[in-house]
């Protein structure tokens, strides 16, 4: 935890942490705009939505699924996703026969369909078990998209991983922050490409 | 739905709605659309924040060190709220009872993490005390309750506040838009609320909020 320098209060330290990763997700606008418009091909061929994550992380994949589950926005379609943090039996049980790593690949291998979506949560990039989860659904041709912080880490540059928004602060908390943003616009955003369904027929790799 | 039953559809569409599939929703002019309004909501956000740190730059400094006090004296912090909120108080609890590093692990429960308690509670009594219920077995004088809303109208984080205040708890209320009726009680010490008109920017400055409470008040705990 940086100390705050002299002469400025640490909370201001700690809000300004924040204004440059947030600058950044705008720079990777690009990348945004074509994982949207995969994800949105995905759940228009009738994909499901699968997110996964450690610690913290966990808690975001939960926000995701209800997120699309149960709009915020009225008049938006309900999308099916789901948490794979959630069912701490199948996760403490795979965790506890397999080990740790095998939590989300177990899941994926047994819930998935080709069509659906893969979204990894990984805020410094190296979750073994966030890895493997993406390795099998890239593998299954599942959709692969990353939310990864730090420099991105190991998978960020994996081959599995199609599409990836890296949040670029060594700030666990900045980086939960900037992810929470970046699932928000997937989410509005996803929509914004069901109004115009002519556009769906194919994906785009970023 | 099947590839070709997308397609099928999509051309029906086309047909009924021709003013739809003009040139200017073709793929290139979305993508743009969804750039911009990227770039646009990271904009929004930060300068969320500024006036978040404008307006309660006293406030955070101040509940942070009525937090560290109340650790400090043996207190247990009861995180809680629903939706997207329930994983925010999940977020907050585990940050403060298994932070990575170096820094003070400190008691600390979400109120929504047991299913089966949050359900039997529902079922046999309400929704609306699901949250008061457990301060109600769990809160002790000089614990914390943190509860999250982007409304700040929650039922059961009104009945929650009540209850922890009836026992003497540090009352701590993180809400959105005007506070909605978070803002007319006069049970929440401390009270957070983030004005904007999007759901989803509010979340986002509320996280912040708990992430600086959370370093403020481990800085606090530190130079004690």
């Amino acid at each position: 935890m940086s100390r705050p320098e002299h002469g400025t209060e640490l909370i201001d330290t700690v809000f300004g942490r924040r204004a440059e990763p947030v600058q950044d997700l705008g720079d990777q606008a690009d990348t945004v705009a074509r994982t949207c418009h995969a994800m949105a091909a995905r759940f228009h061929q009738g994909g499901k939505l699968l997110v996964f994550g450690n610690g913290g992380a966990s808690t975001d994949a939960q926000h995701v699924a209800v997120e699309f589950v149960h709009p915020v926005i009225v008049g938006k379609r309900a999308l099916p996703a789901l948490s794979l943090t959630s069912d701490i039996a199948t996760v403490t049980g795979v965790a506890n026969r397999a080990g740790l790593p095998e939590v989300f690949a177990h899941q994926i291998r047994h819930l998935s369909h080709p069509t659906d979506i893969a979204l990894g949560i990984s805020s410094d990039g190296s979750c073994e078990n966030v890895l493997r989860g993406l390795r099998c659904a890239a593998e299954r041709g599942l959709l692969t998209v990353a939310l990864t912080g730090g420099d991105g880490g190991q998978i960020a540059r994996d081959a599995s991983v199609e599409h990836v928004l890296v949040a670029r602060s060594d700030d666990p908390r900045v980086v939960k922050e900037v992810h929470v943003t970046a699932y928000h616009i997937l989410w509005e955003l996803v929509h914004v490409f069901f109004e115009h369904p002519g556009v769906l027929q194919r994906e785009m790799k970023s | 739905m099947t590839r070709d039953r997308a397609t099928e559809d999509t051309d029906a569409m086309e047909s009924l709605y021709p003013f739809l599939y003009s040139k200017e929703t073709d793929l290139a002019s979305v993508l743009e659309q969804v750039r911009q309004s990227t770039v646009d909501k990271a904009r929004e956000i930060t300068s969320l924040r500024a006036t978040v740190l404008e307006r309660d730059r006293s406030k955070l400094t101040e509940c942070a060190h009525a937090m560290a006090a109340s650790f400090a004296a043996g207190g247990r912090l009861l995180a809680f709220g629903n939706g997207g909120s329930s994983t925010d108080a999940q977020d907050m609890a585990s940050l403060f009872l298994s932070p990575a590093g170096n820094e003070h692990p400190l008691p600390a429960i979400g109120l929504t993490n047991d299913i089966a308690v949050v359900t039997a509670l529902g079922n046999d009594i309400g929704f609306e005390i699901v949250f008061a219920r457990q301060i109600a077995a769990w809160g002790r004088q000089g614990d914390i309750a943190v509860g999250l809303s982007t409304s700040g109208n929650s039922a059961n984080l009104l009945w929650a506040f009540d209850k922890a205040r009836e026992r003497g708890m540090v009352t701590i209320g993180i809400a959105g838009y005007d506070g909605g009726k978070m803002a007319e009680l006069d049970s929440i010490d401390h009270l957070f609320v983030v004005p904007s008109p999007s759901v989803h920017r509010i979340q986002e400055a509320q996280t912040t909020v708990y992430h600086a409470l959370w370093e403020l008040a481990q800085a606090a705990l530190t130079t004690r």
